[in-house]
């Protein structure tokens, strides 16, 4: 069916209730820029939308609570990318993000919700979450769960979310001072672009020596975003140096990374570029968090 | 014919009278008539018009789902039925003949036989709604045998030998998936190449680039109380549009009017696809009895229409130690996809400017065009050119190197100049005017060529810089392929203002506007004046297609000639009320007066006035038939086209050789389009070719997969360049004037994208020291280019 | 409003919505389908023809307007969405008879082709004015970044955008069209 009604929730619990009566022929939608454009293609079918763009004033937020940073799920990427809480170097990588999401009218309403629960390797907003070592809070009329990001994702578009779940808030800790972030993707042109690979980098520096490191891919060989661990644990301790960086990158990535080949780009270039832009996001981590 | 024909009398008068002329409105900066009602968002582009009709109904094309296929049955019982479905239509509905190829009758409007591309139409479902429509198209059944598909031009021939290969035909109707066969023989081959100093070979290769205009097809369809059809469609071809409506109604050609609206872009692309979606929206009207809209979805028309014609190439050039070129052997094989679409004309204007803008003592050319299972290749703006010339200049650049030379000074010594023989045995004169060797001097100054060519070698590190060159020439209007003739008809209405009615289009080159100057020139009436009206085929005269870049040197000559005689009768009528001479009379709208005495003046509406009470017309038909061509077709000899536009490109990069990224910082290009008739139209066509054929140098291909069916149909898997992807563009313009054209003016269309992909691939191989043979040059295919580099 | 509750039977018919929000100034109240986007709902139903498709997927930005204060796709919006917002597309930016001036500044650099980009281009690059106005070069290509312009004006829109911005900061919002060059 190409047609479809939508049902308008008067508010979060209202929403659950839908879920429940009307199970898997009812469909979320937040932003509308990934479910839309699947439902085009063909992709996914569904009887009913639930909008839960009505939830607006319940779910979008970025606030410090208790020591953690919390988003709502319906918070806009431009919301996102102005919220004066991050708007010191520890959150950079998170602008990074932002700034280079589709394009300025898909981030005035694209949603943090919608892009983790969307489970594509491209969900810049999720890798970035993962440098974070963010979790992921849903919710249904049995109660609330509360999902590290880092276990969220099974397949590409396939999360353990419920199907009667909504996905309510992510949260992680606040970073320390001396933490900062990155995110950088390449594409064949300079304008907005998928991105053939993407990394987000989260480190904590103690002077020049890396005390913890987040490193987070489009793909490390499965179809949705994770971290790179072994790189992580190959780099904890080290001083930020080129040649250290170069070095761990070089000989370690390549052993937990698997990449690859599509009409876009070959497994090789992948692995490569990968390796390319995971220097730089590190060593530019290491500059922001000295402030340059 | 015995005597010349009036018409170029009148050209050639006209241009000697303005050649030193200061210009009032030609060559100026002005506005189009038509930019008030778009900066507003008035403008109404085809599906704009759905709001007029109440009772529309909506087509929806139900597509393949193999790219190639016999058909057993189809059963469109159940779609149907289905709520809200008026018909379903199939070929054996179609009232009069299947078919809707542009030059070649190969390519029928819906399947019947069998399916060859993965657009291939299978059935119409007409609805009230275009998602009811959607909905019962997923309710057809066909029975297909799935056949073996071809997505490998050199599957089909050799590249070498030119033969064809068994395979699975496409086309087994014609027993042969070779389209056209074109060829140059010039000199003495064998001696040239054994005689030769140097020789330099290559294999080069360009992908299918899309058009990807912003406005998608769309066409809606009138069923008129007379049985005629009036559609409203998005076409640059109202006239072959109006034959292949009615070729497939079954109707004369005075049963069916096209009317075209505002079209957003066309590069090419829309002079074949509207054939299909005009007759899909007619047959739908004509069979309803309603209204009918058939507009594609952006995803469709990416499938749906044709594309640029992917080339493999292989070329040798020899020269003499000194740089002279001594010849020129080339294999082209050019990839048609699945149907002939403006195929028999694309390797016809690849083989003319096979060995680019140079003296050729000796030429064996062959280029062959083959049909695949891939989309259907047709026109895109170059048509067949773009791809040689980027062969041609990658090989004078591996020449150049060679030899030790300098790029620009081994062109310099190639160059055509007044005097010299085309490949072709042309003689270039005065006449033609020949002004490539003045835009590459200026091309080489203002980019600072020399020093940058040597400083940007030296350079190490992680970015590197390039700078290259690369020259074209492109012929102008259509050569051989047909009849050549354009006409415009001038309407001085009885206010003083001013008609314009012509069968060429505008969608968004604006040279339309063009004409309306160079006949507000000639009047001596200010362009704000003028209007110019929709194309219509019931009122507007036949101008040929506007394509080829010929809108303004063909239509411009027929406004000439139109403009010419209305001036004539204006000044006879001007003379009987000031009492001073005809030649004498001023027009300097709203003043009119005698030059040798300002004082004897009177107003233009006056004259105008006047003209209608003395029973002199003041409409005037004007028509231009082009000096015929000529070709050899067995050696390719003879005058191709009746002149050609020059240019040289210079392109300046950055390549980040960790990632492969190229950054193009400033493209400097310089063209010689003979007299520029409209300013600001030249200077956007510079920019807007220049950043299309950016696109295809660096990020434009459509993909197949093995079963034919294209892995990137939408616009964030087919990239085409955004704001932030521009780099400084600058135009510099030459002024060898055609004196058998309008005022001297030359054609543009094309040649603002020919070879600015050429001069960027020639920038990044100078930057990273390797070969680029290529296109679209991604951060991948330079990252493979540097290793296998380092590996040698 | 779709009441949730609602028998299932009610899913098949696909019945009518009233939608009230204002547009341009002017309130107005649709009946919309629930499937039905906002771009279809303010081309057919509202005439407001200004907002184009050009892809039907929010990768083109032919089809933008200004809803509550955001610059977003309207092809990507469904219809029961607008309640109760305001919305600007090109036909309400400036008062009848006059131009605004990005619209003022784009004719005087010469920037019109085809013109089928243009609407989303002036919501977009009014849009970046509103909030900033006097951006640079790299602010306006990064605002402008999702407009496709085939034809090639961008380099004529950062020069536009430039233009308009000196025209605002002189006081000059609104023009007559007989102002524009010719």
């Amino acid at each position: 069916m190409f047609r479809f009604d939508v049902y308008v929730p008067k508010d979060l619990r209202d929403a659950l209730e839908a879920f429940k009566i009307y199970g898997e022929e009812l469909v979320p939608i937040a932003g509308g820029t990934d479910l839309l454009v699947l439902y085009r293609q063909g992709m996914v079918r569904f009887k009913a939308l639930l909008d839960l763009w009505s939830l607006r004033s319940e779910l979008s937020y970025v606030k410090l609570e208790g020591g953690l940073v919390k988003i709502g799920a319906l918070t806009t990427i431009d919301e996102l990318s102005s919220s004066e809480l991050l708007k010191d170097k520890r959150f950079a990588g998170l602008r990074d993000a932002c700034k280079t999401f589709a394009s300025p009218f898909i981030r005035s309403v694209a949603t943090v919700g919608g892009n983790v629960g969307a489970a594509h390797p491209l969900s810049d907003i999720a890798i970035t979450l993962l440098t974070y070592d963010a979790s992921v809070k849903v919710r249904s009329l049995e109660g609330e769960r509360v999902i590290p990001l880092k276990s969220f994702f099974l397949d590409k578009r396939k999360t353990v979310k419920r199907p009667d779940e909504l996905i309510t808030e992510v949260f992680f800790s606040e970073p320390p001072n001396n933490a900062s972030s990155a995110f950088i993707k390449l594409d064949r042109k300079v304008g907005h672009g998928m991105g053939y690979v993407a990394v987000g980098v989260y480190a904590e520096l103690d002077g020049d020596v890396i005390k913890d490191v987040r490193i987070a891919f489009d793909s490390m060989g499965r179809a949705f975003p994770e971290r790179a661990l072994m790189t992580e644990n190959a780099l904890r301790g080290m001083e930020l140096s080129e040649r250290n960086v170069d070095k761990v990158v070089r000989e370690v990535l390549p052993k937990e990374m698997g990449r690859i080949s599509d009409y876009r780009a070959s497994a090789e270039y992948r692995l490569y570029l990968s390796q390319v832009l995971l220097k730089r996001a590190l060593l530019g981590v290491g500059r922001r968090v000295r402030g340059e | 014919m015995s005597t010349i024909p009036e018409y170029y009398k009148i050209v050639e008068e006209v241009f000697e009278k303005y050649k030193d002329k200061e210009f009032l409105f030609v060559g100026r900066h002005t506005q189009r008539w038509d930019s008030i009602e778009k900066i507003k968002g008035r403008a109404l582009f085809t599906a704009d018009f759905t709001r007029l009709y109440s009772n529309l109904v909506y087509v929806h094309s139900v597509r393949t789902k193999y790219a190639h296929a016999r058909i057993k049955s189809i059963d469109v019982s159940e779609a149907s039925k289905y709520p809200g479905v008026l018909r379903v239509i199939t070929a054996k509905d179609i009232p009069g003949i299947n078919d809707v190829g542009y030059v070649i009758p190969d390519q029928p409007l819906i399947a019947d036989r069998k399916v060859r591309y993965i657009g291939d139409i299978v059935a119409l479902v007409v609805a009230e709604n275009p998602l009811v429509a959607r909905e019962a198209g997923e309710l057809i059944s066909v029975e297909y045998e799935p056949l073996p598909v071809i997505t490998n031009p050199l599957d089909v021939v050799d590249l070498m030998t030119l033969k064809e290969k068994p395979h699975t035909l496409v086309h087994d109707e014609r027993g042969s998936d070779i389209l056209v066969h074109y060829k140059i023989r010039r000199g003495d081959i064998e001696k040239a190449m054994r005689e030769a100093d140097v020789k330099v070979e290559g294999v080069y290769k360009t992908p299918f680039q899309e058009h990807a205009y912003m406005e998608p097809e769309a066409s809606i369809a009138i069923p008129e109380p007379d049985g005629s059809v009036t559609v409203i469609a998005s076409t640059q071809c109202p006239f072959d549009v109006r034959k292949a409506v009615a070729k497939v109604l079954g109707l004369t050609l005075n049963k069916v009017r096209i009317v075209v609206p505002a079209v957003g872009g066309g590069f090419g692309g829309k002079e074949d696809v509207a054939n299909e979606v005009a007759a899909k929206a007619a047959l739908a009207a004509v069979l309803t009895g309603r209204p009918a809209l058939a507009v594609h979805t952006r995803e469709e028309s990416i499938i749906g229409h044709s594309k640029r014609h992917p080339m493999i190439a292989w070329y040798r050039h020899a020269a003499k130690k000194d740089g002279t070129l001594v010849a020129v052997e080339a294999n082209v094989v050019m990839d048609g996809g699945a149907y002939a679409s403006l195929g028999p004309f694309v390797p016809w204007r690849a083989t003319v400017h096979a060995t680019g803008p140079y003296k050729v003592q000796s030429a064996r050319v062959d280029v062959v065009r083959v049909y695949t299972n891939n989309v259907y290749a047709g026109a895109f703006r170059g048509f067949g050119n773009p791809q040689v010339i980027f062969a041609v200049e990658r090989q004078m650049d591996l020449l150049a190197e060679e030899l030790g030379m300098d790029p620009v000074e081994l062109r310099l010594k190639n160059i055509l100049r007044v005097g010299d023989e085309t490949v072709h045995g042309q003689k270039l004169t005065e006449e033609h005017g020949v002004g490539l060797e003045e835009a590459v001097m200026k091309a080489v100054e203002a980019s600072n060529w020399f020093e940058l060519r040597r400083r940007y070698s030296e350079i190490t590190g992680p970015v590197r810089k390039g700078i290259g060159i690369a020259l074209f020439y492109h012929g102008n209007s259509i050569g051989v392929e047909g009849a050549d003739y354009s006409s415009v008809t001038l309407i001085i209405n009885r206010d003083g203002s001013v008609s314009i009615r012509t069968g060429l289009t505008e969608f968004g080159q604006g040279s339309t506007w063009g004409l309306a100057l160079i006949a507000a020139e000639i009047l001596g009436v200010p362009p704000s004046y003028f209007k110019i009206e929709n194309p219509d085929t019931s009122a507007t005269p036949d101008a040929g297609p506007t394509v080829a870049s010929r809108a303004t040197v063909m239509g411009g000559a027929a406004t000439v000639v139109a403009a010419y005689k209305l001036r004539k009768r204006l000044n006879e009528v001007a003379s009987h009320i000031l009492g001073c001479d005809p030649d004498d009379v001023v027009i300097r709208a709203p003043d009119v007066y005698c030059s040798s005495d300002p004082s004897r003046r009177t107003r233009w509406a006056d004259v105008v006035e006047q003209s209608f009470w003395l029973g002199v017309p003041l409409q005037e038909f004007g028509y231009y038939r082009a000096p015929r061509a000529l070709w050899d077709e067995e050696t390719g000899q003879g005058a191709p086209y009746i002149t050609y536009t020059f240019g040289a490109i210079v392109a300046d990069v950055d390549v980040d050789i960790e990632t492969g990224l190229v950054k193009v910082n400033k493209i400097f290009t310089a063209y010689d389009i003979g007299k520029v008739i409209n300013r600001m139209g030249a200077e956007l066509n510079a920019e807007g070719g220049a950043i299309q054929a950016l696109g295809y140098a660096l990020m434009e291909e459509i993909i197949h997969d093995k079963e034919g069916r294209v892995s990137n149909p939408n616009l964030s898997t087919y990239y085409v360049p955004t704001i932030k992807d521009v780099p400084e563009i600058i135009p510099l313009w030459v002024e060898a004037k055609y004196r058998k054209g309008p005022l001297g003016a030359k054609g543009f269309g094309e040649p603002s994208f020919n070879a600015v992909a050429a001069a960027i691939a020639n920038a990044v191989a100078h930057a990273i020291r390797a070969n680029v043979t290529e296109l679209p040059i991604t951060p991948e295919r330079v990252y493979m280019l540097l290793k296998n580099k380092q590996k040698t | 409003m779709s009441e949730v509750g609602a028998s299932r039977a009610s899913w098949n018919t696909y019945r009518d919505v009233e939608v009230s929000f204002k547009v341009n100034g002017k309130e107005v109240r649709v009946r919309v389908k629930p499937y039905e986007r906002l771009l279809d709902v303010l081309r057919n139903k509202l005439g407001l023809l200004s907002v184009k498709e050009g892809c039907g997927r929010g990768e083109c930005g032919s089809c933008v307007v200004i809803m509550n204060g955001k610059l977003i796709p309207t092809c990507l919006t469904l219809a029961v969405r607008a309640e109760g917002s305001e919305i600007l597309t090109l036909e309400g930016i400036a008062p009848e008879g006059k131009l605004h001036a990005i619209q003022k500044a784009l004719l005087d650099t010469y920037s019109m082709q085809c013109g089928f980009c243009f609407p989303g281009v002036i919501m977009a690059s009014k849009y970046l004015l509103d909030k900033n106005p006097d951006p640079t070069e790299d602010e306006i290509r990064d605002a402008l970044d999702g407009n496709i312009c085939r034809c090639g004006s961008y380099l004529r829109f950062i020069k536009a955008v430039k233009l308009a911005s000196k025209y605002i900061k002189e006081g000059k919002v609104f023009f007559d069209e007989s102002e524009v060059l010719r």
